[in-house]
């Protein structure tokens, strides 16, 4: 693949509505996991998440997930400097799960409790295709349009798709991401499975008992790099390519081995001709359940060699934020190559012997890399590996 | 990026009309624990490959396009909670929430481990990710795919999106694949080619979520035409995505009629018939594959919302002179 440049950056995170304080939070290492308000939590294990704070822009009578969706997406065009006009060919692609469910549950809720309830308008966002067709009304986006659903990897899975269609010279930019808000079914199947850890999830580390749930969203703009230096345009990075695989294993538990991880971050190195010494910083899924966090350093050794990169996970700071995962993970790593700057693994005490890397534990680190990827990886055994490039 | 031209060598498409074939189809423990739409999914994709004869190899990707999901499991997740609170949720049910179950247990039974993708769509999803399908064959990303999609509304959802307004289809139930490969692929494996995917294009059309657009030109049709290197002149028949929806059918008569003017090729569809699901749009592609003769066909599908998808079909053997730069060039070689 041709590698498309990184023009624009958009995120509503647990850190607030911006960039600026996605960035702040996660390369201080703060914690943004807190008790739940959206929803009830009465009875389960688990009730904590990261929420995103009061105060998303849009219209109330938008679902929680769109006016999310919106935001971060009309900041990465803004930071992008794309013009009304130029946005007529633009592609959107969105990574999506819960969809406009949130608003979904709570009418279906009170129809079921109470014998009937009013149909509010907010019941036609239900599904996840409802952001793309939000963002891409609100915003005048007529290019290819599309909703992936690729469980926790669909936000990575949608930079993936957009940067072919740049790349083969389909669209002169287009604009992906992934966002969800947390729902109910999200919250009480990851509780019935018994995933959640009751306190904030703690990646890596030896006493680690599970993940987190947070919200959120992002978008970047991809862009022909040509077009984006012609135009004199702030390039952040280049997407320089991307693996994507399917473990055909199970549909929750990841391959013993990360056979499929593993293929995915080769394929992604292949793409983008980087050998896997070349790679100095992995951001990865990293989402403390004692299977993920133990099968992803396997498949990161068999690729990497053991120790061989810098390792951290964004998710013990916003916990995992589903279908908005990977597009937020993918600006943290451009940002990581930006900066020279890689945010630490949160509540990192005592290093799981089995994991064999160096996973930035409490602070920040100051190092300079030329590459780094982000994996992703969801039910269903779908893995993504994002593979950037720092900025010439 | 390469240029391949992209065969169809196999098609399957199972309903509720066909549960006899699903269930030869299935093993024990695909028939006890997989959701009936699951079951459909898992079907259609062995039929599909079954046709082509084709072994996965591993390498095999998967483009599921659906507008629903496993919308009846998640509804009986949710009623487990609201039965019995916390205790009542069904740890089995859970994945079934997520619209890619269909996509995974699919993956898993034909042991596809290229990429697999879930498209969600109002109404075009299965066309979408036939499009898709066949740009990833083209490009040479994928060397063979299954693409379609499934759909299994439950009746309160249909009843509640019309109304609110988000339109009146006439929906089915089932799951549809065509086996999608480059064509050179295709011959060297010896198989029977059902037809050509020529060009594809998906675009958006002005217009409000769920609402139709006041514009009629159609860049999705002209870009796919042009992909496929020929002119509307060229199109003998179309199949559209009218399904009952009165305004969005309207909208999309208007398109094909701004698109493809002055010709005015015959117009037929099989959602009125067949009640409209994401897997139909495999049995379309393939019957327009079938019955393009020495022309091309086109088959176009518009969403409320904007969603537009086109895709050029040629038949099997076809011998017509086309403009095609791609297809020119592989002549001359040959």
């Amino acid at each position: 693949m041709k590698s498309v440049a990184v023009t624009g950056l958009g995120v509503v995170s647990p850190f607030g509505t911006g960039v600026k304080a996605f960035w702040e939070g996660i390369s201080s290492g703060s914690c943004a996991i807190r008790p739940i308000t959206l929803i009830d939590t009465e009875g389960f294990r688990c009730r904590i998440a990261a929420e995103v704070p009061a105060g998303i822009a849009g219209s109330g009578r938008r679902s929680r997930a769109d006016r999310m969706a919106l935001a971060a997406a009309r900041e990465a065009l803004d930071d992008a400097g794309i013009a009304r006009a130029e946005r007529a060919d633009a592609a959107l692609i969105v990574g999506a799960v819960g969809g406009g469910m949130l608003e979904t549950e709570a009418w279906y809720w009170q129809r079921t409790r109470a014998g009937a309830a009013p149909m509010p308008r907010a019941l036609t966002s239900c599904f996840p295709s409802s952001h793309a067709d939000v963002v891409g009304s609100a915003l005048g986006l007529g290019g290819p349009r599309e909703t992936i659903v690729t469980a926790c990897s669909s936000g990575a899975g949608s930079l993936a798709l957009a940067a072919d269609l740049v790349a083969d010279g389909v669209v002169p930019l287009a604009i992906a991401g992934g966002v969800d808000a947390l729902t109910r079914i999200c919250f009480m199947g990851f509780n019935a499975l018994k995933l959640l850890d009751p306190v904030p999830c703690r990646p890596f580390d030896r006493e680690r008992r599970g993940m987190s749930l947070g919200e959120g969203a992002a978008f970047v703009v991809l862009e022909d790099p040509q077009r984006a230096k012609s135009r004199r345009a702030r390039i952040y990075g280049e997407l320089a390519g991307y693996g994507m695989t399917g473990d055909a294993f199970h549909v929750t538990a990841p391959h013993p081995e990360g056979e499929g991880m593993a293929r995915a971050m080769r394929a992604a190195l292949e793409q983008g001709g980087v050998a896997p010494a070349a790679v100095g910083y992995v951001n990865a899924h990293g989402t403390a359940t004692l299977q993920n966090d133990r099968i992803e350093a396997r498949a990161m050794r068999a690729v990497f060699g053991e120790g061989r990169v810098l390792v951290s996970s964004t998710k013990s700071m916003i916990g995992h934020t589903m279908a908005a995962a990977g597009a937020l993970e993918a600006v943290a790593t451009v940002l990581t190559l930006l900066n020279e700057l890689v945010p630490p693994t949160a509540r990192l005490e005592n290093l799981d012997p089995e994991i064999g890397f160096d996973c930035v534990p409490h602070a920040a680190r100051e190092v300079a890399f030329e590459h780094a990827i982000s994996n992703s990886f969801g039910f269903g055994g779908q893995n993504v590996t994002l593979l950037f490039r720092r900025a010439a | 990026m390469s240029d391949s031209r992209v065969a169809i060598t196999g098609v399957g498409v199972v309903d509720g009309h066909t549960s006899g074939l699903t269930s030869r189809l299935l093993d024990e423990t695909e028939a006890r624990r997989l959701s009936r739409i699951c079951q459909f999914t898992v079907a259609a994709g062995r039929l599909a490959l079954g046709e082509a004869g084709l072994d996965p190899r591993g390498d095999l990707a998967l483009l599921v396009g659906t507008e629903f999901g496993d919308m009846v499991s998640t509804i009986a997740f949710v009623d487990g909670y609201l039965r019995g609170g916390p205790v009542g949720v069904s740890p089995l049910l859970f994945p079934h929430t997520v619209m890619n179950t269909m996509a995974a247990t699919t993956a898993i039974a034909v042991s596809a481990k290229d990429l697999s993708l879930t498209l969600n769509a109002w109404t075009v999803a299965g066309e979408l990710a036939i499009a898709r399908g066949a740009a990833m064959v083209r490009s040479g990303r994928v060397r063979a795919c299954l693409a379609g999609g499934a759909d299994e509304p439950p009746p309160m959802v249909v009843k509640t999106i019309r109304a609110i307004g988000g339109g009146a289809d006439v929906r089915g139930d089932g799951a549809g694949f065509v086996v999608l490969e480059s064509l050179e692929s295709a011959r060297a494996r010896g198989v029977a080619i059902q037809g050509e995917v020529v060009g594809t294009a998906w675009r958006a059309l002005p217009a409000r979520p769920h609402g139709i657009g006041r514009g009629v030109d159609s860049r999705a049709i002209a870009a796919a035409l042009a992909e496929a290197g020929v002119g509307a002149e060229d199109v003998g028949h179309v199949y559209t995505s009218a399904s009952g929806d009165a305004e969005r059918d309207e909208w999309e008569e208007a398109l094909l009629d701004r698109a493809l003017a002055p010709h005015q090729p015959p117009r037929r569809s099989l959602g009125l018939a067949a009640g409209r699901h994401s897997g139909l749009a495999a049995r379309v592609v393939a019957t327009a594959a079938a019955e393009a003769g020495d022309r091309l066909a086109l088959v176009h599908a518009v969403a409320r919302g904007g969603n537009q998808v086109a895709i050029v079909v040629a038949g099997p053997g076809s011998r017509r002179e086309r403009s095609s730069p791609r297809l020119t060039t592989e002549r001359a070689l040959a």
